[in-house]
């Protein structure tokens, strides 16, 4: 007790929180009197807001369903969807090789690098030079790149390939009843003048029979994910029949559209069982791997999976882009390079060191200060973001919780950085205010670097950087959130479906093996609160050593 | 924490160097009670006594004290301690109030005892009727006042005050000098410093002189005063007849000589400053000459230096 009868607590404990109020409260008003805060969170809201304003159209736009496995396009624009030929074993990538196109019989070529002119009526293919002709099938004409008769433009004047040069399978039209192709193929009757240096043949097709061209939907969303749940069971299922081959003619040459690619493999994953999807879970039942055998699942409907993994991705690339990489490290540099240096230099230290306060303390609470502006914009951000995606999200309930949780732990993430990149700041205009400014900048870029190349994947040079370590804490608090995003992530890998979740989201790795995002987060928490205590014990010895003039 | 036999403020053999640039030079120094006023011309040290008495600087060798402590080391000593320091800056977009309250919960008050203690201050130096207008809107005087009711909140023992008078108009002179004499008055300890001799001493009498980072005097402003008043002294009268007024001064004793400065001014020469003071009123009524001004040009701080420095060599 003191003289006036006060306890220890009263006298000690009140006191000092009371100059950390005034301290705290003081670098608020001076933060909010500075027409630079009001600039830097403008343009950070700004940022968010059309982040959002994408979000919400994207979401009013609604969900078109996407051909994952690009089966449905008609590459070639034979009239025949890409799924459909590869049924029949001909070329998507060539216009005459179609459903029922027969096959081709040639009569005669020009040699290689021969001069000289042929006539009749043919179909012409691989076909470089001009064709005068009375007859032109435009409704067959084209070649692996496609050549529309009606469209074709005029030549320039002069020599083909001299004065003027046609894209590789293109063509143009010189006169009325004549045309100079390269690399391409049409049925006419007239005579062709081989280009010098290149190719052409001819013949005709035959066995020819029509097929009814598909409609592109029936390739679209044609193979969904089939999983019963349990890793043991026989999971996945070749609904639209491309990797049984159900259904398709038996003449088909098989692995004709392969060629390019290795092999079809009606059991890739090895397991005896053909046209399925091995699910490898580890001991405790978590799915660890996804091994599909060819073509199965491989086109799931958006419903059940992307539309959810659109959602995740916007609220982690945001979370991990807008909040983390770009106001966590803009904030600190335009508010926190000041904290100390800005009061040395204006004289305005002399009030405050002329008080009973450790300059140690001092720091401290200016840091605290700077966070409360900086992190309660933070997370009123994170509010509104949160409130927009909880409510327009996908899914049944009316409100999805579990996003506004994620956007806390995003905040809570985007603060712990705030506080460390603060003290790293604060420190660096103490040590030099002059070049303390150009240094902060430099470790701004280098620690941008570090954070995309954290959100690529790598985990070892990262990890002498803050953004790695919040990025980390991140993915952690999503998985803790979301569990199954480890699922949708392995999903998006086995089918190679297109991924937000895949491009923004990490497993965490720091997990000292034992795969726990609990780990993976509590260490991440500890590396960033350590990472700004340091920066503070270090900058507030620097200061105590400080002669203030 | 101090005892009576702890002085507020003690200097033992402090030097302080800027590397090859001395801020002040092996200076011993107890003061406690009354207001000192710390003389010196510009760059005679006397910023960087304080500064080492605040603890913004370390010095270079010897021991500073305040009430018994290191202020490099510890910050206790600031509780009993209120420093205006030279800089102009203050926070322009707080109100006078905000600035003296927020700085006095740095002492550990509640936001009511420091809003209550700010009013009280801010009675005292004269700006309780502007309390809540912003600094930015102040005058000179007012901002050197303002600076003093920051330091003077917590109700010091010890007082510091950096070139208080610096740049005020003479009503601001005079009612900051009457803060400072009233604090004296308290019992309190107030170190002033000032450039211009005539400030000090209308605040007070004890001084310490610093010149070129030394201590040159200390002791009575009086008791130096009439060293220098036994030294050469011109007195400058400025008359329509300068020559006519001269016949009267040549006869006094404490007259020695007699110029002119040009056409409407006399100089008048003494040894003994006040005895010439004594006998000036009388000659000019005797003269019946109209005087327009009097003048004591060696009256200033650099002739006491001068003077000071000349005797010492």
């Amino acid at each position: 007790m003191d003289k006036q009868g006060r306890g220890l607590a009263e006298t000690v404990w009140t006191r000092l929180d009371r100059k950390a109020g005034a301290i705290t409260e003081l670098t608020i008003r001076q933060l909010r009197h500075r027409l630079s805060t009001w600039v830097v969170l403008a343009v950070g809201t700004l940022l968010l807001m059309s982040l959002l304003a994408m979000f919400i159209a994207g979401v009013r736009g609604g969900w078109e369903p996407i051909d994952n496995d690009g089966d449905s396009h008609d590459w070639d624009q034979d009239g025949y969807p890409a799924g459909q030929e590869f049924k029949y074993g001909s070329d998507p990538y060539d216009g005459f090789s179609f459903p029922g196109s027969g096959f081709f019989v040639q009569e005669g070529s020009f040699e290689w690098g021969s001069v000289g002119l042929y006539s009749g009526n043919h179909t012409w293919r691989y076909a470089t030079g001009i064709f005068t002709y009375t007859w032109l099938d435009d409704s067959q004409i084209g070649g692996e790149e496609i050549i529309e008769v009606g469209s074709l433009k005029s030549c320039p004047e002069g020599e083909l390939f001299e004065d003027f040069w046609i894209d590789w399978g293109d063509g143009c039209r010189m006169d009325v009843n004549r045309i100079a192709v390269h690399e391409a193929s049409f049925v006419g009757n007239g005579t062709f003048r081989v280009q010098e240096g290149f190719y052409a043949e001819w013949g005709h097709f035959e066995d020819t029979f029509y097929v009814e061209p598909e409609p592109a939907s029936n390739y679209i969303d044609e193979d969904d994910i089939d999983w019963t749940g349990d890793p043991n069971g026989i999971n996945g299922f070749d609904d639209d029949g491309d990797c049984l081959r159900i259904g398709w003619p038996e003449d088909t040459e098989p692995d004709f559209w392969w060629g390019w690619d290795d092999r079809h493999q009606p059991d890739r994953n090895g397991n005896g069982i053909p046209c399925d999807v091995a699910w490898i879970s580890d001991s405790s039942g978590n799915i660890i791997q996804i091994n599909p055998d060819d073509n199965v699942d491989e086109d799931p409907s958006e419903e059940s999976l992307a539309y959810e993994d659109a959602h995740r991705a916007f609220i982690i690339g945001t979370g991990k882009i807008a909040f983390v990489m770009i106001l966590g490290i803009f904030l600190p540099l335009f508010l926190s390079l000041g904290l100390v240096r800005d009061e040395t230099e204006n004289g305005t230290l002399h009030y405050l060191l002329s008080k009973p306060i450790h300059r140690g303390e001092f720091i401290t609470y200016r840091i605290l200060g700077y966070l409360i502006i900086s992190g309660g914009f933070v997370l009123i951000m994170s509010l509104l973001m949160g409130l927009v995606t909880a409510s327009l999200g996908p899914g049944d309930s009316i409100f999805r919780l579990n996003d506004m949780i994620l956007w806390f732990g995003i905040a809570f993430a985007t603060i712990l950085a705030l506080a460390a990149y603060g003290a790293i700041f604060n420190t660096l205009g103490l040590l030099s205010s002059r070049y303390g400014v150009y240094i902060a900048l430099v470790i701004g870029v280098y620690e941008f670097v570090m954070a995309v190349l954290t959100l690529g994947g790598a985990t070892l040079i990262p990890v002498l950087s803050v953004s790695h370590w919040t990025l980390q804490l991140i993915d952690s608090i999503v998985l803790i959130v979301w569990p199954n995003t480890i699922e949708m992530h392995l999903i998006a890998t086995a089918f190679d479906l297109p991924s937000g979740i895949r491009a923004f989201w990490n497993p965490p790795v720091h997990t000292l093996g034992t795969d726990n995002p609990f780990i993976s987060g509590l260490i991440s928490v500890v590396v960033l609160l350590l990472i700004t205590t340091m920066m503070i014990l270090f900058g507030q010895a620097q200061f105590k050593r400080r002669e203030i003039m | 924490m101090s005892t009576k036999a702890t002085p507020a403020v003690l200097l033992e053999k402090c030097s302080k160097w800027y590397g090859q640039v001395i801020g002040i030079n092996d200076i011993s120094l107890a003061i406690d009670g009354g207001v000192t006023g710390i003389l010196g011309p510009n760059g005679a040290g006397k910023s960087t006594l304080f500064k080492l008495l605040m603890g913004r600087l370390k010095p270079s060798s010897g021991n500073v004290r305040l009430f018994g402590v290191d202020p490099w080391v510890s910050t206790s000593p600031y509780r009993r301690v209120g420093y205006v320091a030279e800089t102009e800056k203050l926070y322009d977009w707080m109100t006078g109030h905000d600035f003296v309250s927020t700085l006095a919960r740095l002492h550990g008050m509640t936001r009511e005892e420091a809003s209550e203690r700010a009013s009280h201050v801010l009675d005292f130096v004269g700006l309780g009727d502007v309390e809540n207008k912003e600094i930015g809107k102040y005058s000179k005087g007012m901002r050197q006042r303002i600076k003093i009711a920051h330091a003077l909140v917590h109700d010091p023992d010890l007082i510091i005050l950096d070139e208080p008078l610096h740049g005020c108009d003479p009503i601001a002179r005079t009612s900051i000098m009457s803060v400072i004499r009233d604090l004296g008055s308290q019992g309190k300890t107030v170190l002033v410093s000032s450039h211009i001799l005539d400030e000090i001493e209308r605040i007070t009498e004890q001084i310490v002189i610093l010149h070129n980072g030394r201590l040159l005097a200390l002791g009575n402003l009086h008791a130096i005063r009439d060293l220098l008043d036994k030294h050469p002294h011109r007195i400058l009268i400025r008359t329509e007849n300068p020559r006519k007024l001269a016949e009267y001064f040549v006869t006094e004793d404490p007259v020695y000589g007699v110029r002119f400065a040009g056409e409407e001014a006399l100089e008048v020469l003494t040894n003994d400053l006040s005895a010439a003071h004594n006998v000036l009123p009388r000659v000019i009524v005797d003269s019946g000459l109209k005087v327009t001004s009097i003048e004591n040009p060696d009256d200033n701080l650099e002739a006491l230096l001068r003077y000071l420095v000349g005797g010492a060599s």
